[in-house]
């Protein structure tokens, strides 16, 4: 009687810069499912948009910890959503040196977007205005 | 352009059923979250930067064209978490389970997973909306 057996493949490859970026990818997304799901539930439904001012803004981030709540989502989401972007583009773009520029671009953009979001999370909320 | 026509030709013509669905569903949902959270650090980094912008940014989000987008980005982040995690389950802790026919039944358990996170919470976000911008519900 002849009998078939299922074997998984297991294939070692090499790291390079894709394969850790895919690894990265995967390890931001476990960490995402708490942050972003915790963040959503508190802010959207819990809390609401209709209760925030920046006096709101003001008492969350006079809580250390919710200030380092904020910047892990900002360092790990971001990347995770432009890396995905670069992804969705690889797909539409095939030349070397479009994707050459794409991969600059991407990080440019990257870099400005998470400088502008800590230069504000570690600035924290501008006293000079009337907190409303 | 002709890589953009080819791209595009593949992903409407696919017929891959639910694995096609969901890869375009993973993909768009994505990409909607992308969008807003690049507009919500911009909008956040307002707080510090320019805290008048930051005030007119909290009446855009509290408008009901707004707040309906809003509901539909909390069905993205949900349908994209839970999507992600099957993926990476099925990778990690059970490769034997990727067969088309499985991954059916299990993209349908996904989006189910979605529904039942995202249905109370659109209820009570709908709810919220109804009360500040309309007066429902002694609002």
């Amino acid at each position: 009687m002849a009998t078939t057996t299922r074997t998984i493949r297991r294939v070692k490859t090499p790291a390079n810069y894709e394969s850790i970026a895919w690894k990265w990818m995967r390890y931001s997304a476990f960490l995402l499912i708490p942050l972003v799901w915790g963040h959503l539930i508190l802010q959207d439904v819990v809390v609401g948009v209709h209760n925030m001012d920046l006096g709101y803004v003001a008492d969350r981030w006079a809580n250390i910890g919710w200030r380092v709540y904020d910047g892990l989502l900002l360092a790990f989401a971001f990347a995770h959503g432009v890396n995905g972007l670069r992804q969705v583009l690889n797909d539409f773009i095939h030349k070397p040196t479009g994707r050459l520029i794409l991969n600059w671009g991407l990080f440019f953009f990257w870099l400005v977007i998470t400088v502008v979001g800590f230069v504000a999370l570690i600035g924290g909320v501008n006293q000079q205005f009337p907190l409303q | 352009m002709s890589a953009l026509k080819t791209t595009l030709t593949g992903y409407a013509g696919y017929r891959g059923r639910e694995g096609h669905w969901s890869f375009l569903l993973h993909r768009i949902t994505g990409l909607g979250t992308g969008l807003f959270l690049t507009i919500h650090i911009i909008d956040i980094a307002f707080v510090y930067l320019a805290p008048e912008l930051f005030l007119d940014a909290l009446k855009l989000y509290q408008s009901t064209l707004f707040g309906i987008g809003e509901v539909g980005l909390v069905f993205c982040v949900f349908f994209h978490g839970v999507n992600g995690l099957r993926i990476a389950f099925v990778d990690m802790f059970k490769p034997a389970a990727w067969s088309i026919s499985t991954q059916r039944n299990w993209t349908r358990v996904t989006l189910l997973i979605t529904l039942v996170l995202w249905v109370p919470a659109a209820f009570i976000m709908l709810r919220n909306l109804l009360f500040h911008n309309f007066g429902l519900f002694g609002g």
